[in-house]
């Protein structure tokens, strides 16, 4: 599903990546560990296309991500994406912010998952008349509309309680069982319980 | 529609922007249509009043012309000539005010003023404009060190001259010391125009004579109004313009986070540019119109604020608002479109990090 191959990446003159390659299959559930600055939230984005590698070279179902002609349909067709901060956008209600994401034939599916996620009565208040917990489902709900092959989560429960914590990684194992591959950044030890691989990094480096 | 849903769900950044936008254009309107308006209400003085106007030669302004009025008499006998009359133009201080117009006019150009109460000057009376009259409860006022009767006031379109005093040319001739400032000459005849000025030429070695569109087109004080309202009017166009531009860019970097989002959800550059092209132009295009209407109220507020004396009149010509609508526009899609064309063209990560910083 994903190879990533002498993967490197540099901030500035800082190198923060230092020549990693490894594989991800399809369906695993896969938990990127480390402490804070030993690059996991870099390995993401550039697992994720949101950012560009500065060395090496990066297949997901066998296409290499830089010799992709439309990036962003890509993007909105195979990749599901949860943030830390959730990053609804505060002047559209929680249809309106699935909408956005949902391919024009996948809209069908907003209300579905909003009732599976058991916030269809949320469906059309906004980001900042929901609680935190409320929101990360909702940015949950955006990254399953399109039913993409890939989930990526960057401490998707770093701003929830324990309680809210748990739903969320049962709503992302539960994406795994229906056969999408998720991979999760986190500090969060909790998800060791749901995680199939694990890849540990320290200084950009995998241990 | 995302763009609107985008304006009216921050309605505090939404008002910032179309305040700054409506202060700048309105900015540009007013000083434009200030300077337009004077020099309007000059020409409109001296073309509405007579085809020809004759001058001291050499002379840069009509305030230091003197011409000898006994040519009159010359001109009246030319043929195709209706009626001429003399006119000297001055100012002085009277009563309180610091500065008003002083109008000597021959006895036939009386009736170009319309009088409002009383009736024409004698030797020794004045009529007042309105807005001039307004500050005076006085049956006399004293202009240059000499007393002068009211003996009625007029009203007119012209800002200069409603704020200003009409006496004949005897008492003016006394109080500017000379014969007269301009002579304006009427015809019958549009195509006799050009022969008449030459024969009037003649007459008098020491007069210039000009159609009146020619002296509008070339009077210097005009040209020296113009050119300073162009050179204030540009630098205002030009900061208004730039305020509007770099409002729009500091908007569109404080949304950097949000487009960063879109372009991790796979919307594409077009959709963002699109959804801001469209946010602007409604903005602008509002700010614009309300601007439009702040300058139309203020300028017609400008004629009745007692302290200008009815002296500073602004005329709006549709050529100006068009140039200022299509620069308005243009400024506020390059504030807005080109840091979001740079934007969009960044890692959807680095932006939303950018926007979180």
């Amino acid at each position: 599903m994903i190879q990533a191959s002498n993967i490197s990446h540099f901030y500035g003159s800082e190198q923060v990546l230092f020549d990693l390659s490894f594989e991800i299959k399809s369906g695993e559930f896969l938990f990127l560990s480390g402490e804070s600055g030993s690059g996991k939230s870099t390995l993401l984005s550039i697992l994720s296309t949101l950012l560009k590698p500065s060395m090496g070279e990066l297949l997901i179902d066998t296409e290499a991500v830089d010799k992709i002609k439309n990036i962003d349909y890509f993007r909105q067709s195979k990749i599901g994406f949860v943030f830390q901060f959730h990053y609804l956008i505060n002047y559209l209600s929680v249809y309106e912010n699935i909408a956005l994401a949902a391919m024009d034939n996948k809209k069908e599916n907003i209300n579905r998952i909003l009732d599976e996620l058991g916030i269809l009565e949320l469906s059309s208040r906004y980001p900042n008349e929901i609680s935190g917990g409320q929101r990360q489902r909702v940015a949950v709900a955006r990254a399953l509309v399109n039913e993409p092959k890939i989930i990526f989560a960057d401490e998707p429960t770093g701003s929830l309680d324990s309680k809210n914590s748990t739903i969320v990684y049962g709503l992302l194992a539960e994406a795994v069982k229906n056969g999408t591959t998720v991979v999760v950044a986190s500090h969060d030890m909790q998800i060791q319980n749901y995680a199939t691989k694990i890849i540990r990094l320290k200084d950009g480096q995998i241990l | 529609m995302i763009s609107l849903k985008a304006l009216s769900k921050n309605p505090f950044k939404s008002l910032l922007i179309f305040s700054s936008i409506t202060i700048a254009v309105m900015a540009i309107f007013l000083i434009s249509s200030v300077s337009q308006g004077i020099i309007g209400m000059f020409s409109k003085m001296i073309k509405t009043d007579g085809d020809i106007i004759i001058t001291q030669k050499g002379i840069s302004d009509t305030f230091f012309s003197n011409v000898n009025i006994a040519l009159m008499d010359k001109i009246d006998k030319l043929e195709h000539v209706t009626t001429s009359y003399a006119m000297i133009v001055g100012a002085s201080p009277i009563g309180h005010i610091p500065i008003a117009g002083i109008y000597g006019t021959s006895a036939n150009h009386f009736s170009h003023y319309k009088l409002s109460s009383g009736k024409y000057p004698n030797e020794g009376e004045v009529i007042l404009g309105e807005n001039l009259a307004k500050q005076f409860t006085t049956k006399n006022i004293n202009i240059g060190n000499k007393n002068f009767e009211i003996s009625g006031t007029y009203s007119s379109e012209i800002g200069f001259e409603e704020g200003g005093v009409v006496m004949n040319m005897g008492d003016a001739g006394n109080l500017f010391n000379r014969s007269a400032s301009f002579i304006l000459v009427s015809s019958d005849s549009p195509n006799e125009i050009d022969e008449i000025v030459k024969k009037i030429s003649n007459l008098n070695s020491e007069i210039e004579v000009k159609t009146t569109q020619n002296f509008v087109k070339e009077y210097n004080q005009f040209k020296i109004i113009e050119n300073s309202s162009f050179v204030i009017s540009t630098l205002a166009f030009a900061m208004g313009l730039m305020g509007i531009a770099s409002v729009m860019s500091m908007i569109v970097n404080s949304r950097k986070e949000e487009f960063g989002i879109m372009r991790a959800l796979g919307k594409s550059r077009f959709f963002i540019i699109k959804n801001l092209f469209f946010e602007t132009l409604i903005m602008s295009f509002s700010a614009y119109l309300f601007a439009l209407f702040l300058s139309f109220g203020i300028l017609a507020l400008l004629p009745h604020i007692e302290m200008l004396q009815g002296y500073v009149n602004g005329t709006l010509s549709l050529t100006s608002a068009i140039y200022v609508l299509a620069s308005t526009l243009f400024m506020a899609l390059l504030g807005s479109l080109f840091p979001a064309w740079i934007a969009s063209k960044t890692d959807p990560i680095l932006l939303i990090n950018q926007g979180c910083a």
